[in-house]
């Protein structure tokens, strides 16, 4: 899931010009797991906004709960149609959602003019309903084959790929003492899994290329092409 | 000179360390940086000085510049190198370009992490972690860069690594030791090291390593900055022994203290080593004095 905080309500406030109709669309998957948008907070901003002076044309979480902002034709459907007038009348959207979703109501109102309700913080697991870590950063060339399944990527603050640096203290990274060194976490899951020698050979460096931006993902039911800086990759899911 | 010939001739080697100042060199070549300064007292004494990259992060002179300085004052220096500021094209640019300037001794490390230093909001770059460092710099010396193109003229350099022996637990650091040894690591310096039982341990496992490791000491100043380093700086710890001898003296004699400390630990286990790293941390006029203590003749 995609984690988002709410940007503080005077900077949010700070966006919309004097005069300007705003319609506010939240997220019913991610951001209403991150109380940042979703049915409650969606509707408690248009409330907020009203008693700052924004004139404030509707709101909605598109969709039942669980269903993503981010999912386009659905997200259209229900600003076009069942929102059509309301959103007719605005003259732009604040959305309480990730990235992707500020970008899917661009989409779903044709171009509209949108303001980012919340701030995208990093793709996470759901531990339990307070909190949310984060455990992969979306590099594109996954290498936790040889880790046990832990992302040094993403443990450790300085992405090593080969072992640690010398700074870990108690276990704790050199750069956050309440924080486990991702290397130290790595090696003790693997010497309990019995799995030290994953750790022997060496790994080459990244391929940046595939952690270039933008990347798109065209996906069929029998296969998937990735298309980065580093080119095309097509995988067959069948054979 | 390569420190690697002085290793291959069994010499126990000495090296000492200076940090670059935090500003420019003076066009005005009366007027020499401190940490020339620094360098001078350990001319004559030590065989070679590191000069650190931004250490701890803190944003300074450029370490190569630096080192290019003390080649010209007739001080070896040993160039350090970071991941932490440059991506793969910088670091092999910059190999190429010490060596054209006259450098003979590069140590390759990760680098402390930006959150450690003076320009905390600066983006940290890690494209390559130290053990890939040292891959692409032999694959330099071989006449390739790291994407297989062939240079010109290819550097001819030694390289050496750093190794943690306070690390717990220490089978990982000497994993990465490890690592770094089939990478191309020539020679190792260790972190700052106080306590007898980590050198024991270390030196107990590491040996047969097949690698020179010199034992790297950092000059106790004060029992302050025993505490400071103990909860500030990331991979050393100082005994409460050591902050006590060097508290039980006045200010006015803490030189010679930390003097007869440092030189009689380094005496304790320097059979243990192929040589020794001292971090004066701008104590250099010390540095004498801690080899005489340790009995090391660096003349012989
Ligand atoms: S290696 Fe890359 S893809 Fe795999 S978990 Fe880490 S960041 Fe995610
Ligand atoms: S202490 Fe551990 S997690 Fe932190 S940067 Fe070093 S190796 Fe990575």
């Amino acid at each position: 899931m995609h984690a988002t905080i709410q940007k503080p309500i005077d900077e949010i406030v700070s966006f919309i010009r004097p005069g300007e109709k705003v319609f506010v669309v939240g997220c019913n998957n991610c951001a209403w797991k991150c109380h940042s948008g979703g049915e409650e907070e969606t509707a408690a901003m248009a409330d907020r906004l009203k008693k700052r002076g924004v004139e404030v044309v509707g709101h909605t979480v598109p969709g039942p709960q669980g269903m993503s902002l981010c999912k386009l034709d659905h997200t259209r459907k229900v600003l076009q149609e069942d929102y059509g007038e309301q959103v007719a009348g605005a003259d732009s959207f604040l959305v309480l959602g990730c990235g992707q979703g500020v970008h899917t109501v661009i989409d779903a109102t044709d171009g509209g003019m949108v303001h980012p309700g919340c701030d995208t913080i990093f793709g996470g697991e759901t531990v339990s309903e307070s909190d949310i870590e984060e455990y992969c950063s979306l590099c594109g060339e996954c290498v936790i084959e040889y880790t046990g399944g832990l992302c040094p990527m993403t443990l450790c603050s300085k992405q090593l790929l080969n072992g640690p640096c010398g700074g870990a203290e108690r276990g704790m990274c050199e750069v956050d003492k309440e924080r486990p060194c991702g290397w130290v976490l790595i090696y003790e899951r693997l010497q309990k899994l019995g799995r030290l020698e994953l750790l022997d050979p060496f790994q080459k460096p990244k391929n940046h290329a595939k952690w270039s931006r933008p990347r798109t993902l065209k996906v069929s039911p029998h296969e998937a092409t990735f298309c980065s800086q580093a080119g095309k990759v097509t995988v067959s899911n069948r054979d | 000179m390569k420190i690697t010939k002085l290793f291959d001739k069994g010499k126990f080697v000495v090296t000492g360390e200076v940090g670059p100042i935090k500003g420019a060199v003076s066009r005005d070549w009366r007027v020499s940086p401190s940490c020339a300064q620094e360098a001078w007292h350990l001319q004559d004494h030590v065989h070679a000085v590191n000069v650190t990259d931004n250490q701890s992060a803190v944003m300074r002179l450029g370490s190569l510049a630096a080192s290019v300085g003390l080649k010209q004052r007739g001080i070896e220096p040993i160039y350090q190198l970071t991941c932490r500021d440059r991506n793969r094209i910088a670091l092999q640019s910059d190999l190429l370009t010490a060596y054209s300037l006259g450098i003979d001794n590069v140590l390759l490390l990760t680098g402390d992490h930006i959150q450690l230093g003076d320009h905390k909001e600066a983006k940290p770059v890690f494209d390559l972690d130290s053990v890939q460092l040292l891959a692409m710099a032999r694959g330099l010396s071989q006449g390739h860069d790291i994407t297989g193109n062939a240079i010109e003229n290819p550097p001819d350099m030694a390289y050496g690594a750093v190794v943690n022996p306070n690390f717990v637990p220490l089978d990982l650091q000497l994993l990465k030791m490890r690592k770094k040894i089939d990478a191309g690591a020539e020679f190792f310096q260790s972190q700052a090291v106080y306590d007898d039982r980590v050198v024991d341990e270390f030196v107990e496992k590491a040996t047969g390593f097949g690698r020179p490791v010199q034992m790297g000491v950092v000059v106790l100043k004060s029992p302050q900055m025993g505490a400071f380093m103990n909860n500030n700086v990331s991979g050393i710890t100082v005994p409460d022994e050591w902050i006590d001898e060097i508290g039980s003296v006045d200010k006015s004699d803490r030189k010679k203290k930390a003097a007869e400390m440092m030189g009689r630990f380094i005496k304790k286990h320097k059979d243990k080593f192929q040589g020794v790293h001292i971090m004066p941390l701008g104590w250099t006029d010390i540095v004498p004095s801690i080899l005489e203590k340790a009995e090391i003749d660096t003349t012989a």
